[in-house]
């Protein structure tokens, strides 16, 4: 059995002492694409902070059995356009972990940098400057800066958070084909299911005011006891096409 | 009037190469300033390292001390405008927004510049030398501090300029690649830290603030690339500290706020610049 990339084992995640959920364990596979949703302020992001071990859990061990090269996509409007950098540049800052100082980037950290672009479909917009870019353009840049990194496990913080339905719809195909092209685990938070339903391979429920912490397969996590945890109200889940979509009813009702 | 302005080149020539490097260097850290957003810690800082000095007045007038008391201060004030940098640059907490802890630390600094000074019985004027600058004064000596301490600076920034920059642009996915941001921002700060006593001390604290803003706004307004921000910031670092010395000596006007107007005048030319573009 092939062991996972990173897992955390009956851990609690918190901040200093503010402990936020306990009993978590989570194995994270070497080509398996996990969504940890839940509300804002859940503990989503916690929890990513303590898989990446940039958090200390609070209670419980994270092992991981060999090094791990994380390629990490912040939430958008975290990053600032008012820097005067190209889209070249923000991206090649996913190379710098790789390099001493004083060393400067090499010829294959440019090719790099270039093949990334080229794999979120943007790399005739090397030159320009990161800030002029639309949402959608700045989301795809900062994906090409993760893979630049040439990770094993690329984790994304609420990448299509305010995107219109067309831009998050072709950031989340683009995370698709990637995940699908090779050997790169995916972890991407969201606040919204429905965004991620159709994409990911396990889902993880998480909001620490409920006490809520589950995991398990989409399917596992589409029936009625899951979502009504996670929604408060009952939810239907419909297929058409073969894309589920999920309907929140009214607040005590049954249809 | 010009002749005369060269044949006194031994009174102005150490304090126009010392207004100059400090102008420069300012300039070129204004950058990380600007960008990062926090413009009022280096007037925090210059706060502290006027604190420092106001200590090391209180020292030497209660001992009674006999030592060089030039390079005391400058010590002194250093290790607290360094103290503070590393403070305020790299702590955080989650009740208390960054800018905060900055106004609270230039607020009370200054408040005790200002309780001190009145305590003060023989060392005001060596404390106004430090809060409005003596170029006048200014001696070899200073020249070789100051241009040390941009060496030192400059050696800092060109060996991890690539960790500075994104620990600056993106700390949360420095921090998550494993580059270990608070300790590249420490590294910024500390340089802030050791380069704003020294500037004050020849510049005075208004253009020290001016130098360490101006200079990166007016190059970020002309819509240039990241490196030709750094260089022409410190090109108008350099060309305001020592133009506005010569403007002050021309007009009898007071030195730093000279410098001040002169940095500003730099806008114009970036507007230019940015309309041709």
């Amino acid at each position: 059995m092939i062991p996972p990339l990173v897992s955390l084992d009956d851990v609690t995640i918190g901040h200093g002492r503010r402990k936020l959920i306990g009993g978590i364990s989570l194995g994270i596979g070497a080509n398996e694409f996990l969504a940890i949703v839940g509300p804002n302020g859940g503990g989503k992001t916690t929890l990513l902070s303590t898989l990446l071990g940039i958090l200390p859990p609070l209670a419980g061990g994270r092992s991981q059995p060999a090094a791990l090269r994380v390629g990490y996509v912040p939430q958008r409007d975290h990053v600032d356009a008012l820097w005067p950098l190209t889209t070249g540049e923000v991206v090649l800052m996913g190379r710098y972990p790789r390099l001493r100082p004083w060393q400067p980037p090499r010829a294959e950290d440019h090719e790099a940098v270039a093949t990334a672009l080229a794999r979120v479909g943007i790399l005739d917009l090397l030159d320009r400057r990161f800030g002029t870019l639309s949402g959608g353009q700045r989301q795809r840049t900062l994906i090409a800066r993760a893979l630049s990194a040439e990770p094993d496990l690329l984790a994304l913080d609420e990448p299509t958070n305010g995107m219109d339905p067309a831009a998050e719809l072709a950031s989340l195909d683009v995370l698709r084909s990637l995940h699908s092209a090779g050997d790169l685990a995916v972890v991407m938070i969201s606040h919204r299911i429905e965004a991620v339903v159709n994409y990911a391979t396990r889902i993880a429920l998480v909001d620490h005011e409920r006490g809520l912490w589950r995991v398990g397969s989409v399917d596992e996590m589409l029936d009625d006891d899951a979502l009504a945890a996670l929604y408060g109200r009952r939810v239907v889940v419909r297929e058409e096409n073969g894309r589920r979509y999920l309907h929140p009813q009214a607040a005590g009702g049954d249809a | 009037m010009i002749q005369e302005f060269l044949a006194s080149s031994e009174i102005w020539r150490d304090a126009l190469a010392a207004a100059a490097i400090a102008g420069g260097m300012c300039g070129f850290l204004g950058v990380y300033v600007v960008l990062r957003r926090t413009v009022f810690v280096s007037a925090a800082l210059t706060q502290l390292s006027t604190l420092g000095l106001v200590v090391a007045l209180f020292a030497e007038e209660g001992l009674g001390a006999e030592i060089e008391r030039a390079s005391v201060q400058l010590a002194v004030a250093t290790v607290f405008s360094i103290v503070g940098a590393l403070i305020l640059g790299t702590a955080s907490h989650r009740r208390i927004p960054a800018e905060a802890r900055v106004g609270v630390a230039y607020v009370l600094a200054g408040a005790l510049v200002v309780i001190g000074s009145s305590r003060l019985v023989h060392a005001a004027h060596d404390l106004g030398g430090m809060v409005f600058g003596n170029a006048v004064a200014v001696t070899l000596t200073d020249v070789a501090v100051v241009a040390v301490i941009a060496a030192v600076c400059v050696a800092v920034h060109a060996a991890f300029v690539k960790e500075i920059l994104f620990a600056s642009f993106d700390g949360e996915t420095a921090a998550a690649m494993g580059l270990r941001p608070t300790r590249w921002n420490a590294v910024l700060y500390f340089t802030l830290g050791l380069a704003i006593p020294a500037s004050a001390r020849i510049l005075g604290a208004l253009p020290v603030f001016a130098f360490l803003t101006v200079p990166a706004s007016i190059a970020l307004l002309s819509g240039i690339g990241l490196r030709a921000t750094f260089l022409a910031a410190t090109i108008i670092g350099v060309l305001a500290g020592a133009g506005g010395y010569v403007a002050s000596w021309f007009w009898q006007l007071p030195t730093g706020p000279t410098m001040v107007v002169a940095s500003a005048a730099f806008a114009l030319p970036a507007l230019l610049l940015r309309a041709i573009r």
